[in-house]
């Protein structure tokens, strides 16, 4: 691996390092979130910094060449993060779902709606 | 919220002057009919003309689903009771919203009746009286006495199908297993107040009921096409429908609970 490639990588994933953390500084990214982040960026610099540990991981797998084992093993990763995504993207929809109803129950009990003809009027010419 | 009424229901007993939409309804009332809608202002004033002239002592509750028409005012100026979401949840959510407001306001039985004129409102006596015999969940079928609109040929195939899936995984012969037209009794209340699909739910929610071991029937129903609107199933969404109603179909027969809890 040449030398420049290697500053350029060691480079980018310490800035990369440095944004998530400056994200949850000014609370643009929770916490919660960002450890998966932090902990990919964390590794993305000690692969930077030290390449003979994908080698080492390759021959472990013993997987031939060793970008294939960084591959599978980001391709695993991704996989995962995507996945927990789509489970809190579902739980996320029930929730707000259930959060719509009781609104929309609670409004009609506040607010009912056999209301008087002048109300009624002004809600006739609200769409015009 | 829902659940905390269920006390009332041992006043509710039918008043026989109360006409519908009366304001207590906590104590005289035990039918609500529940009517989804989403853009339905042209439908809608016809559809509660017809209620009118319904015989049988019922409330009628709207959800609208965040409509972009007058579907509210419409309503307001009908006197009937709305429950407006503000924020779009789909046909399925609008009937649970339903459900939940039955549950809470201690209704005996529900029922659905869609907002596009498709169902008349002159069955809900007859439903009424299947589920006072003791039948948890009725489904206005179109296809007993196969009179009145009967769907195009595809959607034929597809229902049929449905039909033929509940039977292999229940053995439960439901003739309309997707008709919206429905009444329920309490337990079925208070299940789809818990839990409802959010989208296409009808075939779904028939096997979660017959999965419970609650009693469906059917009665023979004559739908109209649809006066106004276009329906939810667009063609490019067919396809989709079908894989999505199957799965969830094989889902709900193998999954079997008689209490649900919604994201916990």
């Amino acid at each position: 691996m040449s030398n420049t490639l290697r500053i350029v990588l060691i480079t980018g994933s310490v800035l990369f390092f440095v944004f998530i953390i400056n994200m949850v500084r000014i609370k643009k990214l929770e916490l919660k979130y960002a450890l998966i982040w932090l902990l990919t960026g964390f590794g993305f610099v000690v692969i930077s910094v030290f390449p003979r540990t994908v080698f080492f991981l390759a021959g472990m797998l013993e997987i031939e060449v060793p970008s294939n084992a960084l591959f599978l093993c980001i391709i695993f990763l991704l996989l995962l993060m995507v996945f927990a995504l789509t489970v809190a993207v579902s739980r996320h929809a029930c929730r707000i779902k259930k959060l719509i109803q009781e609104l929309g129950l609670l409004k009609a009990e506040v607010n009912p709606s056999e209301c008087a003809p002048a109300d009624r009027k002004k809600d006739q010419n609200l769409p015009e | 919220m829902p659940g905390c009424h269920t006390g009332q229901r041992k006043g509710a007993q039918v008043s026989g002057a109360e006409k519908m939409h009366s304001r207590n309804t906590d104590i005289n009332s035990r039918t609500l009919i529940i009517i989804p809608a989403h853009n339905e202002e042209k439908n809608l004033p016809g559809l509660f003309r017809a209620l009118k002239n319904t015989e049988g002592d019922f409330d009628i509750i709207v959800v609208n689903d965040c409509s972009d028409d007058d579907t509210e005012s419409v309503c307001r100026a009908h006197g009937i009771k709305v429950i407006s979401l503000p924020v779009n949840i789909g046909i399925g959510g609008a009937v649970q919203t339903g459900y939940q407001y039955a549950l809470s306001h201690g209704y005996d039985i529900a029922i659905q009746l869609d907002g596009d004129g498709q169902h008349d409102p002159g069955y809900i006596p007859l439903f009424i009286k299947e589920i006072r015999e003791g039948f948890h969940l009725c489904i206005g079928s179109r296809f007993i006495r196969k009179e009145g609109f009967q769907s195009s040929r595809t959607r034929r195939i597809g229902i049929r199908f449905f039909s033929f899936l509940i039977k292999l995984l229940t053995g439960f012969e439901i003739t309309d297993p997707t008709s919206g037209y429905r009444a329920c009794s309490r337990e079925v209340i208070s299940l789809f107040a818990g839990d409802y699909p959010k989208d296409y739910p009808e075939p779904e929610t028939v096997v979660t009921v017959l999965k419970n071991r609650l009693k469906v029937t059917e009665i023979p129903v004559v739908m109209k096409a649809r006066e106004n609107g276009a329906s939810s199933i667009t063609r490019i969404k067919c396809l989709y429908y079908m894989v999505k109603v199957t799965i969830a179909i094989i889902i709900a027969s193998v999954s079997r609970r008689r209490v649900v809890t919604e994201c916990e």
